[in-house]
C-alpha cells in the first residue's frame, strides 16, 4: 500500500477541500493551507453591514456533482440545501415577467401569455438539454486524454462518449456539433420567439465570460453548465446559512476523511528540488516539506508567483501567459430594510406567491442585444451602464441572514472588466454601485430607497481579496481554446505540471466550472494514480 | 423538350463554371445556364463607365487551387495573375503601416513600430506555414461523416486525428487555437503594434458576420492566408483584365471541353420526375431535360426557390432555414480621373500597386461591428481598397483609374429606425467615401463615376442570397462536414440526381473553385456506380 504521502493542498476553495478530502479518502495525508482565516474561496459568507451576512461571492451552488455530494455527505456534515421553486425569475421593464419552474410543464403553461408557440417548444427544449447533458457531464468527468500516446483508459473514455454521442442518434449528434461553435444567440433563436425568454435562458452561456450573447461558442459554455443541471435555466440552489455553509460542511467531511486545514496560513512559495516540489514556504517563513503539492489557485498565481518561472520550460511559460484569465463579473451585496417590490411579479404570480416567486434567482438582462450592449462596453474597458444583473434575495428562504423583517439582495454584476480604461476600480467602485442600484430601480421602483449598507466587489477586489489573478471567478476564461484538453494549456490538462509533484486541482483546469467539485474530484483521482 | 444533356449546371459563376469543365472532359454532355448576360457570377468584370473595367464583386485572387490552373490548363486560357503587392495601411495620425512580399522591407517596417513584432512576424510566418499545410488537402477533400460507421468516413477521420497527432505540440497548440479563437485574441498572442494587429485581423472578418473578437474569426483569417501562402504569393493578385478573366478562362476551357453555355437563361425551377431531378425550366418558360442537375447557387435558391416543398423532407428543410447568409458587406467602385493621393504617404508610390486596408485600430475594426450588430452600416467602416489599373492600365482610360472599396459591415438586415438598403444606398456610398477621403483628401475631386453595391444589390442582381459573399457564412458550425446542412455536405441532396457545387458547400468561399471541383468528382463516382 503506497498511500500515506504527505500532501499540502494549496487553497481552501471548494476544489481545493474536494482534492484533499478524496485524497485523504486514498489513505493519504492531506494539509490545505488557506490564506484567509475562513475556507470556501469564493464560496464564503460573511457579515458585510452590522446584522447582515451574505454569501459574498458566489450565491448559488453550482450544484455540487452529485457523486461528489453524496462521498463528502455534505448533508451529514451541516449543509442543508435550500431548492427555491420557482429558479428564477425574469422580469421586463414593460411589467412582463416570466417564471422557471422546476416542472416545465407549468414553465410551459405560465409562457403561453407571451407565445404559445413558445410555450410548446420549451419542454422540447428542456428535453434536448437533457440529451446533451449527458454527454458533457461525461466529458466533465473524464481526464482529458493524452493527445500524443493515448492511454487505455484515455480510448476507453473517448469510446465511451463515443457510444454515448452515437446513442443520441444521427440529428442529435450534428446538432451537437454545430451548437458547440455557436452564439447562444443564435442557440436560442433555434427554439425561441420571445426576447426576454431567449435572454433569460441564453445568459448561461455567458455568465463568468468575456463573451456575449453574439458571441461564437458561448453555447458550448451553455451545454458545458448543462452537464451540472440541465435545467433551462440551472441551478438555483444554496445553502442554509450561505455558502459559507456548504464550504464549512466540505472542511468538516474532509477533516473527518483525515484531512487537516490551517487557515492564515499564505503559501509565499512552492520549494522545488532539482525539478520537483517538496514543500512550501509561508508568508511567515515557516517551511512544511511534502511529497507532493496540490494547487488550488488558478495556474497564473501558481507558476508565476509561487513557482519562479526560470525554472519552467519556455512554452510552457509562454501558454500560462497566453492564458485568458481577465475578469468580468463583480459583485454588490445590498442590506435593505425591507422586501423590495417587483411589479412585474403581479403579472405572473398571484398576491400571496409575490414572495415565493422572488426566493430563486431574479434575470435582470430582458433582450438578447440588452445583454450584448452590456458585453460591449467592456470590450473597450468600460462597465456596462446598465448592467446584467444575476440576484437572489436569501433571506427569503433564510431569514437567518439578516435582522428580523430585513433582508439582503446579493447581484452578479455583468460586465465589469478588470482593466479599466479610465480611471481605476478603487475610484470608480461608487459608480458601479450606483449603475446597479440604477438598474435595479427600473425593475423594482423605490429599491435604492431601501439600502441601508452596500458592498461593492470589483474584479480588482476579487484578485486582491480572494486571490483570482485578473479578476476571473474560473480561474480563466471558458473559451472553446482553453476548455477540455486546453485547460488550463494543452499537453498540460491532466492535472500534472512540468514540476514533478506539483499538482493542479483548480478551476483553471478541466472541467473547471462553477461550485460543481468536479476539477478538485478528477485532479484526486488523477494525482493518487501518479502517487502510486 | 428537344435537346438531352448528361448534366446541367445552374450558374455560370467560377465553380459551375469550373464543375462543368471537369464533368465534360469526363465526357458528359454539358450544359450550363446563367440568369445573367455574362458569365462569372460575382466573378465579372463590367464596363461600368465608358472605358472602366470595373471587377465589380470579387476583386482579388488568392485562393484559386493550383491544381485547377493546371488541370485546366487556365494560362492557355487567357488567365495571367499581375502580383498584388502588399498591404498599406495609413493612420489617422500620419504614420502609416506598410507590408509588402519583401520580407526584409515588411520587417524593417514592422521593425519602425516595434522590434519584438518585428521578430514575432518572422515566427508567426513560421508557424503559418505548416498550419496551412495541414489544412490545404483538407481543402480537397470530401468532408467524412462524422456519424456513420462506414469504413470510408472513418479512414477519413482516423487520417485527420493522425495528422493531427503528428502535429509538433506546438502547432497543435496553434491549429487548435486558429480552429477556435478570434482573430484579436489570436494575433494578441503574438503582437503588440495595435495597427499590425488590426490589418492582419480584417482578414478573419472578410465575408462573415463576426466582429474581430469573436470566436471563429481566427479560422477565417486562416482560410485567406492560406492564398497568401499557396505557392508563395504567386496566386495572391490581380488578373489581367479584371476578376472576370478568370471565369472567361475557365469558361473558355469549359467551352474546349464541349460544354455549352447559355446566358440570359435564368432558372426557374428544377424539374423533379418521380424523386429524381429530371432537367429545369428557365424563366422563359423553357423545359430542358438532363438526367443530372447540378446547382452551383446557394441552398436558398436550391431548395426554397426551384424545388417545391414537397420534393423534399421536412426536416432537411428545416436544416436548410437554418442555414445563415447574413450578409456583411458591400462594394463601392470608383472611375477616377487620377490616382488617390494619400497624406501620410503622398506620390504615386508602389503603395497604390497593393491592398489599401482601411483598418487603424483594433477598437476601429471592433466598433464597425458593433454598429452592424444592431441593424446599422458601420458609420466608420473597414475597407479594403485596391486599384487595379494601376498594374492593369488596359481596364481604364489613358491616365485614369479604377478604385475598388470592399467595405465592411453593411448587413443585409437594416434595423427598422435605419431605413431600406434602396433609400440608404446613396448615404452609404458617402459613408465610404468620406471616411477614404480622410486619408487621401484629393479623393472627392478626382472622382468621375461611382456604383455602389450594397448587399440587397448583391442579392439582386448576383443572386447572393442576403448578400452573403460566400453563400453562406463561413462559421464553425458552417464548415467541412457541416456545410451547408449537416449530414447533406457531400455534395449530394435528399433529390436523386441532384448535386451542388458552389460556396456554399465545402470548402466554402472565395475563388477557389475547390467546391466545383470535388462536386464533379462525387457526381462522376455515382454516375460510374449507377452504370455498373
Amino acid at each position: 500500500m503506497p498511500a500515506g504521502r504527505r500532501i499540502l493542498v494549496i487553497g481552501g476553495g471548494h476544489n481545493g477541500l474536494v482534492a484533499a478530502f478524496y485524497l485523504a479518502r486514498a489513505g493519504h495525508k492531506p494539509l490545505v493551507l488557506e490564506r484567509r482565516e475562513i475556507v470556501g474561496g469564493a464560496a464564503v459568507t460573511e457579515e458585510f453591514h452590522p446584522g447582515f451576512r451574505v454569501s459574498t461571492l458566489a450565491h448559488t451552488a453550482g450544484p455540487l456533482r452529485a457523486d461528489i455530494a453524496r462521498d463528502m455527505r455534505v448533508k451529514k456534515f451541516g449543509c442543508e440545501m435550500i431548492h427555491p421553486d420557482p429558479r428564477v425569475f425574469a422580469p421586463a421593464p414593460d411589467g412582463r415577467g416570466i417564471l422557471f419552474h422546476d416542472d416545465h410543464a407549468t414553465t410551459a403553461a405560465g409562457l403561453k401569455r407571451l407565445s404559445p408557440k413558445d410555450a410548446a417548444r420549451y419542454t422540447e427544449f428542456a428535453a434536448e438539454l437533457v440529451h446533451a447533458a449527458d454527454v458533457f457531464a461525461q466529458i466533465a468527468a473524464i481526464t482529458p486524454p493524452a493527445i500524443d500516446k493515448p492511454s487505455p483508459e484515455d480510448l476507453w473514455n473517448l469510446l465511451k462518449i463515443g457510444r454515448g454521442v452515437r446513442n443520441l442518434g444521427q440529428k442529435r449528434t450534428f446538432d451537437l456539433l454545430r451548437w458547440g461553435a455557436m452564439a447562444v444567440a443564435d442557440f436560442v433563436a433555434e427554439f425561441f420567439e420571445t426576447e426576454l425568454l431567449r435572454a433569460a435562458i441564453a445568459a448561461r452561456g455567458i455568465f463568468g465570460t468575456a463573451l456575449g450573447p453574439w458571441s461564437a461558442g458561448s453555447t458550448a459554455v451553455l451545454l458545458l453548465r448543462a452537464a451540472t443541471d440541465p435545467h433551462p435555466v440551472g441551478s438555483a440552489s444554496f445553502p442554509r446559512g450561505g455558502l459559507g455553509a456548504l464550504s464549512a460542511a466540505l472542511a468538516d467531511s474532509a477533516r473527518h476523511a483525515g484531512a487537516e486545514i490551517r487557515t492564515g496560513a499564505e503559501v509565499a512559495r512552492i520549494l522545488t528540488t532539482d525539478g520537483a516540489a517538496t514543500g512550501v514556504v509561508l508568508a511567515d517563513g515557516e517551511e512544511l516539506r511534502c511529497d507532493a503539492v496540490v494547487s488550488g489557485v488558478d495556474p497564473k498565481r501558481t507558476f508565476f508567483q509561487l513557482v519562479d518561472p526560470a525554472q519552467l520550460d519556455p512554452t510552457f511559460v509562454l501558454r500560462i501567459k497566453n492564458l485568458r484569465a481577465s475578469g468580468t463579473v463583480a459583485k454588490v451585496n445590498l442590506a435593505l430594510g425591507a422586501l423590495p417590490s417587483f411589479p412585474a411579479v403581479a403579472s405572473v404570480a398571484a398576491p400571496g406567491d409575490s414572495r415565493r416567486s422572488l426566493s430563486g434567482r431574479i434575470h435582470i438582462g430582458p433582450e438578447i442585444d440588452y445583454l450584448e450592449r452590456a458585453f460591449d462596453a467592456s470590450k473597450y474597458g468600460e462597465f456596462s451602464a446598465d448592467p446584467w444583473l444575476d440576484v437572489v434575495i436569501p433571506t427569503l428562504a433564510d431569514p437567518s441572514l439578516a435582522p428580523e423583517g430585513k433582508h439582503i439582495l446579493s447581484a452578479y454584476v455583468q460586465f465589469a472588466p478588470y482593466r479599466l480604461k479610465n480611471g481605476d476600480w478603487p475610484s470608480r467602485r461608487g459608480a458601479l454601485g450606483k449603475a446597479v442600484l440604477k438598474t435595479l430601480d427600473v425593475y423594482a421602483p423605490g429599491l435604492s430607497n431601501l439600502v441601508e449598507g452596500i458592498q461593492v466587489i470589483t474584479p480588482l477586489d476579487l484578485e486582491k481579496t480572494y486571490g483570482l489573478t485578473g479578476g476571473h471567478i474560473y480561474h480563466g476564461e471558458l473559451a472553446l481554446d482553453q476548455l477540455f484538453t486546453m485547460r488550463p494549456v494543452l499537453d498540460w490538462a491532466r492535472y500534472r505540471s512540468p514540476i514533478r509533484g506539483l499538482y493542479l486541482c483548480g478551476s483553471g483546469t478541466h472541467p473547471g466550472n462553477g461550485l460543481t467539485g468536479a476539477s478538485g474530484a478528477n485532479a484526486a483521482r488523477e494525482i493518487s494514480r501518479a502517487l502510486r | 423538350m428537344a435537346k438531352h444533356y448528361d448534366v446541367i449546371v445552374i450558374g455560370g459563376g467560377h465553380n459551375g463554371l469550373v464543375n462543368a469543365a471537369y464533368l465534360a472532359r469526363a465526357g458528359k454532355k454539358v450544359l450550363v445556364l446563367e440568369r445573367r448576360g455574362v458569365v462569372g457570377g460575382a466573378a465579372v468584370t463590367e464596363e461600368i463607365f465608358p472605358g472602366f473595367h470595373f471587377s465589380e464583386c470579387s476583386y482579388v485572387v488568392s485562393l484559386l487551387r493550383p491544381e485547377i490552373i493546371r488541370e485546366l490548363d487556365l494560362p492557355r486560357h487567357g488567365l495571367e495573375i499581375l502580383p498584388l503587392d502588399g498591404t498599406f495601411t495609413p493612420m489617422p495620425d500620419g504614420d502609416l503601416l506598410w507590408r509588402v512580399n519583401d520580407h526584409a522591407k515588411t520587417l524593417r517596417e514592422i521593425r519602425r513600430h516595434s522590434q519584438v513584432d518585428a521578430e514575432a512576424y518572422d515566427e508567426f510566418g513560421k508557424m503559418m506555414l505548416p498550419m496551412c499545410r495541414f489544412v490545404k488537402p483538407i481543402l480537397s477533400m470530401i468532408p467524412p461523416d462524422p456519424t456513420t460507421l462506414n469504413p470510408r468516413d472513418l479512414r477519413k477521420l482516423y487520417f485527420l486525428g493522425r495528422r493531427l497527432q503528428k502535429l509538433s505540440s506546438d502547432e497543435r497548440y496553434t491549429l487548435i487555437q486558429l480552429m477556435t479563437m478570434s482573430a484579436a485574441d489570436f494575433l494578441d498572442q503574438w503582437f503588440e503594434t495595435d495597427v499590425l494587429k488590426a490589418t492582419m485581423s480584417a482578414s478573419g472578418i472578410i465575408g462573415t458576420f463576426l466582429g474581430i473578437r469573436s470566436p471563429g474569426t481566427a479560422y477565417v483569417l486562416l482560410h485567406h492566408y492560406m492564398g497568401e501562402i499557396d505557392g508563395a504569393f504567386r496566386s495572391w493578385g490581380f488578373s489581367r483584365g479584371g476578376t472576370g478573366a478568370i471565369s472567361n478562362a475557365i469558361a473558355s476551357a469549359a467551352r474546349e471541353a464541349g460544354v455549352e453555355i447559355r446566358t440570359r437563361a435564368g432558372v426557374s425551377r428544377i424539374l423533379v420526375k418521380n424523386g429524381r431531378a429530371a432537367g429545369v425550366a428557365l424563366e422563359s418558360g423553357e423545359e430542358i431535360a438532363a438526367s443530372l442537375v447540378s446547382s452551383s447557387v446557394d441552398p436558398h435558391l436550391t431548395f426554397e426557390k426551384f424545388l417545391e416543398p414537397s420534393d423534399l423532407p421536412a426536416d432537411f428543410l428545416e436544416q436548410v432555414r437554418r442555414y445563415k447568409f447574413r450578409g456583411s458587406s458591400g462594394k463601392v467602385n470608383l472611375a477616377l480621373d487620377a490616382l488617390p493621393d494619400f497624406e501620410c504617404l503622398p506620390g504615386a508610390g508602389a503603395h497604390l500597386r497593393g491592398a489599401i486596408s482601411i483598418s487603424p485600430s483594433v477598437e476601429y475594426m471592433e466598433r464597425a461591428y458593433d454598429d452592424a450588430k444592431y441593424g446599422r452600416f458601420s458609420r466608420r467602416p473597414y475597407i479594403d481598397v485596391v486599384i487595379p489599373s494601376v498594374t492593369d492600365p488596359s481596364i481604364a482610360p489613358p491616365g485614369k483609374h479604377v478604385l475598388s472599396c470592399f467595405v465592411q459591415y453593411a448587413p443585409y438586415k437594416l434595423a427598422p429606425g435605419e431605413g431600406s438598403w434602396d433609400d440608404q444606398r446613396e448615404k452609404f456610398g458617402d459613408t465610404v467615401v468620406n471616411t477614404l477621403a480622410e486619408y487621401a483628401p484629393n479623393l472627392k475631386k478626382i472622382i468621375i463615376g461611382r456604383q455602389i453595391l450594397t448587399p440587397l444589390d448583391l442579392e439582386r442582381e448576383f443572386g447572393l442570397t442576403q448578400g452573403n459573399i460566400f453563400q453562406g457564412e463561413l462559421s464553425l458550425e458552417q464548415l467541412f462536414f457541416l456545410r451547408p446542412v449537416p449530414g447533406w455536405a457531400y455534395y449530394r441532396t435528399p433529390v436523386q440526381n441532384l448535386y451542388m457545387c458552389g460556396s456554399a458547400t465545402h470548402p466554402g468561399g472565395g475563388i477557389m473553385g475547390a467546391p466545383g471541383r470535388i462536386a464533379s468528382q462525387v457526381i462522376l463516382g455515382d454516375s460510374k456506380r449507377a452504370m455498373n
